[in-house]
Parts: structure tokens; C-alpha cells; sequence
């Protein structure tokens, strides 16, 4: 298969995936039965629920209030959200920039440590920091991130007094504007230091609760794909015409492994994302996912279905990327399929 | 003209059920090798028996032992308080009966949703895989939706709209987790479906369901037996967060909730009602990931055998 018609054949699967995705999130809504308890109250007569049911369109059969919900939602509405009291449409930009930030600092805290680690134990497999590296990546991938970030709580908030929780001070916060709500970024708009201080000071610990698991991934992925990549025989030429270890491994070996790896870091983009839910929570970060948690304790269903329906498309949308990324980087996923 | 008569050979059950006993023996002996398995097979073992012997441990809560105790003469309590080592909750529950009951808790809801979601992933693989063509592509196109949220934030959304309970948390996890092994379980077959001795039971004239039962199916179940024992650990991860973000009953006897209930008290310093069940949570975790890591370098010679 050429890698245009597997580019194509992956764009064309989108929509369908799309499609589905918004029919099970529209489904979960109506698993309760009518949403329309939402807008009752008890001084009403049958006459005014008949009337509000009418104007909601819930007397209609399912496909077809899923079809005006669809509607809606295309239009660019998506509902009142009972938790922050405004359209969910007006305070989504806000929440997404936070979670955004602290998301993308975990991934690069991710990234980089997880490439640096697992290329670090690759290199010397089987011996003491191959064994440290491998109880790191194992225990990440066992840790309750729920639990992690309350031991980092307690040890960095509560006795040591290092880090704060929250976004930001509100002295600095009130200083400067904040045009894209993504608080460092503010900051190097306004060319504020100590604005730039305070945003990572605040998100140094919740983006190392984030990325420890997704660090843990990408050493352990990396590791093995070096180890791999190694034992080729273009490893042992390059040796041979007598470039230093140090380049060989720079050089080859790295840069081959790195194409796995590149799948890997696609794929927890979705770990990131959920686990945000979590550390917002107990880091009182005011981002999506604490607003999702507050939606599904209070039973805000519009909310949980914009937030659903968002991560989902988004979670299409950058496995696509990566797929794609991948196939133009290795050209035998192509042909295998 | 002489007809040849083939005499159908069959092994004996009798001597195959020897070959099998023989292979389970070669594989533990070869997964015992590695320290790593062996420590966490210790773990398993003692959470398991832990979560056994809960009633004998403790004195059980009545009328409902998987709900925590209360004892308001004894708030928050330190840990080595006489009669509570690990000390108490800011309602007066005992840390250690949530430790001990959070385990029973914590295996009824691995083993059911591992072993629903296994059940639906074989039958749902299963049919895809063999049958192949219209049924497989359709049944693959639902799994590729099911998979395109990602997966706490779908379980979370189905505990929401279903409502908070620890009942409602197994059957959310349930609905999430068996695309994935109905995927692997399809690849696996049309893997196996391919080997010459499938062709084989064929050209004899076995029934398609018998080549499934017999060639097929036995020789697809390795990874499944690795995935089966990686999730007994990553659903109680999962059940633990859905539990700790609220959508448990409040009080009962799991890690998650205690977590979520001592997470007030860290402020005062008051740092054992949450650090003791959630490093429960991290140890049963960690251990069926040490195991699963070592049956899958045994049983999956693809992978890491260097």
C-alpha cells in the first residue's frame, strides 16, 4: 500500500470514528432515562412538563433528538453547564488553557526525562542503572496517581513548604494580563519574570505527579527499543570503522530507536489527559478535568458529554498524527498492512 | 482398486492431559527464575490471603462488614494508637480494617470485571476472528469506537450517568475494558488461523468449531493469560481513582474512598488515613505487574528475550 492511500484510508475511518463516539456519548445520556428532571420543579402542571418537553424536543423518538443534538452541538452548542452556572461553550477556552498547560508540562517532563532514562539504561543493559531504571518504570506504571500526588502533597506542601497547591498567587496574578489563559505563556507576553517564576513554581509539582506514569512508559519503550536497535549489524559496523561508543549510540542507535518510541509518546497523550482529572483535583487546578469531576458528582450532564465528546475527537485526532508521523518514519508498517 | 483407510488418530486425553501438565511445569519453573515474579507472586499471595481471611483478621462491621467501623470516641487518631496501629479516619474509622476488608473489596472487583470482560472479549474475538468478512469488519469498527475515548474518562462518564455505587463502578469498568481483549483475542486467531496445521485439521474433515475448540483456541490464549494478569492489577488502579474522585458509597471499606476521605486531613498533617490505603492500591498494582511482566518473558518469546 502506498502511504498516501494508508493516509487517506486512516482519514476516511475518522468521521465513522467520530460519528460513533458521539452516538455512545449521546447514548450514556439517555441510559438514565429523560434528562428532563434537569428543568423540573415541583409547582409545575403536566401541561407546562408536556410544554417543556416539546420545546426540548425530548417527546421525539432517540435518533431524532440525536440528531438535533448533533445539530446543536456542530453549531457550536453545547449546552448549559450546571456546575460553572454559564454555557458550557463561554467557559470551556478557559479551562482547556489550563489543563493544556499543565498537560503539555508534564508531556515535555515526560518526554525528556523518559528518553534521557531509557536511553541511559539501554545503554548499559543488564547492569546496576538498567535494573534502578527498570523498578522506576514499573513502579510508574503501578502508581495511583491519586496517591502520588497526595505523598508529594504531604512531603513537599505540608512539612517542607516548597511548593504551593493552586495556579497561581493572586499578587502576581492580578499583575499582569492574560490574553491566552495559559499562565506562563502570559507571562513571557508580558515580560514578567517573576509572573514566569510563580506559573512554574506552581505547576512543578503537579506536572511531575502527571508525568511520572507517561515518563515511565517512554523509558521503559525507549530501553527496550535501544536494546533492540543495538544488537543490529549496523551497530557493529559502525563500531568497527571506529566511531567512539559515545557516537555510535548518538548517531545510530538512538535515532532508529527513537521511531518506536514516537507510538508510545502518541499514546499517552490520552494517559495525560485523563490522568488531569485526578491531579486537578487534588492540586486545585481550576482546568477541565476538576470541572469534569465536579459535573459527574453533581450530574451535570452537558458538561460530561462536551468533555467526553472533546477528548475523545482530540484523542482521534493526535493518534492520527502519530500514526501517521510513524508510517512516514518506518515504511514496513505500510507495506504490513 | 484397494481404499486406503486413514485410522483417525487422536492422542489420548489421557496422555495429552501429560503434555500439558508437563508444559505448566516447565513454564513455572522458568517464571519462578525471576526474582522480580517470585516477590511479586509473595505479594499476591499475601493480599489474596489477606482479603480471605478479612473476617478472621478483624472483628467484622455488622450489619455490613465492606463498611468501615465507627468509633467516634477515637478521631484521627495516630498511627500506633493502642488497638489502632495504622491509627484512625477523621469519622473514626480504623485504617487497618480499611486496609484489610479494601483488599477483599478490591479482588471481588478485579476478578468479576476480569473475568466478564475476558468472557465478552472471547466471544466477541472469537466470532470476529473466525468468522472473518462482514462480521469481523462491522465488530471491529465497534471496538475502534469503544477505544477512541480514553478509558477512565469513559468509565467515568458511564459511573456518573449510572450513579454513584461500587456496583455500578464493576459494571462501568466492565463496559470498557473488554474491547481490548476481543481485539487481541481477533489478531491472535487470525494469527494461529494461518499455521499449516489448522490446513491440516481441515483437509481430515474437522467441524470449524471443533478446529476452533481444539487447534485454534488453545493456541491462542498465551497473551491473553498475561493480559487477564496485568488488568487483575490495572483494574483495581482504576476502580481505586473512579472511587477516590466520589462515585463509591461513602464509607465503604475501599482504598480509594479512604484516600479520598484523608485527603482533608493532610493540611493538619494528619497524613496516615490516606498514605496507608493508597500505597495498598500501589502494591497490588505493582505486584500483578511484576508477575504479568514475568509470565509474558516466558510465555511470548517475541518480546525481551535477550
Amino acid at each position: 500500500m502506498q502511504i498516501r492511500d494508508y493516509v487517506l484510508r486512516r482519514l476516511m475511518i475518522l468521521p465513522l470514528l467520530v460519528v460513533g463516539t458521539s452516538i455512545i456519548v449521546f447514548a450514556l445520556t439517555r441510559i438514565g432515562g429523560s434528562p428532563i428532571g434537569i428543568y423540573l420543579s415541583h409547582e409545575m402542571t403536566p401541561a407546562e412538563v408536556t410544554e417543556l418537553e416539546e420545546r426540548f424536543h425530548l417527546d421525539d423518538p432517540l435518533p431524532v433528538q440525536y440528531f438535533y443534538w448533533v445539530s446543536g452541538v456542530l453549531r457550536g452548542d453545547l449546552g448549559w453547564s450546571g456546575v460553572a452556572a454559564a454555557p458550557v461553550t463561554q467557559v470551556f477556552p478557559d479551562k482547556l488553557g489550563a489543563t493544556m498547560e499543565l498537560a503539555v508540562a508534564a508531556g515535555i517532563v515526560a518526554v525528556v526525562l523518559g528518553i534521557g532514562l531509557g536511553t541511559f539504561a539501554g545503554a548499559r543493559r543488564n547492569r546496576l542503572p538498567d535494573h534502578l531504571a527498570r523498578v522506576f518504570s514499573i513502579s510508574g506504571a503501578s502508581m495511583p496517581v491519586f496517591w502520588f500526588a497526595i505523598v508529594l502533597l504531604i512531603v513537599f506542601w505540608v512539612y517542607l513548604g516548597w511548593f504551593p497547591t493552586g495556579r497561581s498567587d493572586p499578587n502576581v496574578f492580578g499583575r499582569i494580563a492574560h490574553p491566552t489563559g495559559i499562565y506562563t505563556l502570559d507571562a513571557i507576553l508580558a515580560a514578567d519574570f517573576r509572573a514566569f517564576l510563580d506559573a512554574l513554581w506552581h505547576l512543578t509539582l503537579p506536572a511531575i505527579t502527571l508525568g511520572y506514569g507517561t515518563t515511565a512508559l517512554i523509558a521503559r519503550m525507549m530501553r527496550s527499543s535501544l536494546v533492540e536497535e543495538l544488537g543490529e549489524d549496523y551497530v557493529d559496523a559502525a563500531r568497527a570503522k571506529g566511531l567512539p561508543e559515545r557516537l555510535v549510540l548518538r548517531r545510530h542507535a538512538r535515532r532508529n530507536a527513537l521511531i518506536p518510541t514516537v507510538t508510545v509518546i502518541g499514546l499517552s497523550f490520552g494517559f495525560l489527559l485523563q490522568g488531569t482529572v485526578v491531579v486537578e483535583i487534588i492540586y486545585r487546578w481550576p482546568g477541565l478535568g476538576r470541572w469534569m469531576a465536579d459535573a459527574v458528582l453533581r450530574g451535570d450532564q452537558a458538561t460530561i458529554m462536551a468533555y467526553v465528546l472533546f477528548t475523545s475527537v482530540l484523542f482521534l485526532a493526535v493518534n492520527l498524527v502519530v500514526d501517521v508521523t510513524y508510517a512516514y518514519l518506518d515504511r514496513r508498517v505500510v507495506l504490513g498492512t | 482398486m484397494v481404499d486406503v483407510v486413514v485410522p483417525p488418530v487422536r492422542i489420548s486425553v489421557g496422555s495429552r492431559l501429560a503434555v500439558r501438565l508437563r508444559r505448566f511445569g516447565e513454564v513455572a519453573r522458568e517464571v519462578l527464575r525471576n526474582p522480580a515474579t517470585v516477590v511479586g507472586l509473595f505479594v499476591i499471595v499475601a493480599m489474596i490471603g489477606m482479603a480471605l481471611l478479612a473476617p478472621v483478621l478483624t472483628e467484622a462491621n455488622t450489619p455490613d462488614p465492606y463498611q468501615m467501623p465507627r468509633d467516634w470516641g477515637a478521631l484521627n487518631e495516630p498511627p500506633g494508637t493502642p488497638g489502632f496501629p495504622l491509627g484512625t479516619t477523621s469519622h473514626g474509622g480504623d485504617v487497618l480494617y480499611g486496609v484489610i476488608w479494601g483488599s477483599r473489596t478490591s479482588l471481588r472487583l478485579s476478578l468479576i470485571v476480569v473475568g466478564a470482560t475476558v468472557t465478552i472479549g472471547l466471544i466477541i474475538g472469537s466470532l470476529a476472528g473466525f468468522l472473518g468478512g462482514k462480521v469481523d469488519e462491522i465488530l471491529m469498527r465497534v471496538v475502534d469506537v469503544f477505544l477512541s475515548i480514553p478509558e477512565l474518562i469513559f468509565a467515568l462518564a458511564i459511573a456518573a450517568v449510572l450513579g454513584p455505587s461500587f456496583r455500578n463502578i464493576i459494571l462501568a469498568l466492565a463496559v470498557v475494558f473488554w474491547v481490548k481483549y476481543a481485539r487481541l483475542i481477533r489478531g491472535q486467531i487470525i494469527h494461529v488461523k494461518g499455521n499449516d496445521y489448522v490446513d491440516a485439521a481441515r483437509v481430515i474433515g474437522d467441524s470449524r468449531f471443533s478446529i476452533y475448540r481444539r487447534d485454534v483456541l488453545p493456541n491462542s490464549i498465551t497473551p491473553i493469560i498475561v493480559q487477564a494478569t496485568l488488568d487483575m492489577g490495572h483494574i483495581v488502579l482504576v476502580g481505586a481513582t473512579l472511587s477516590f474522585i466520589g462515585l463509591s458509597e461513602a464509607g465503604l471499606a475501599e482504598w480509594g474512598v479512604l484516600v479520598s476521605d484523608g485527603q482533608a486531613g493532610i493540611s493538619a498533617g494528619r497524613w496516615w488515613a490516606s498514605t496507608f490505603p493508597g500505597a495498598m492500591v500501589f502494591l497490588w498494582a505493582l505486584a500483578f505487574n511484576l508477575v504479568g511482566d514475568g509470565l509474558r518473558d516466558v510465555l511470548d518469546p517475541r518480546t525481551e528475550k535477550r
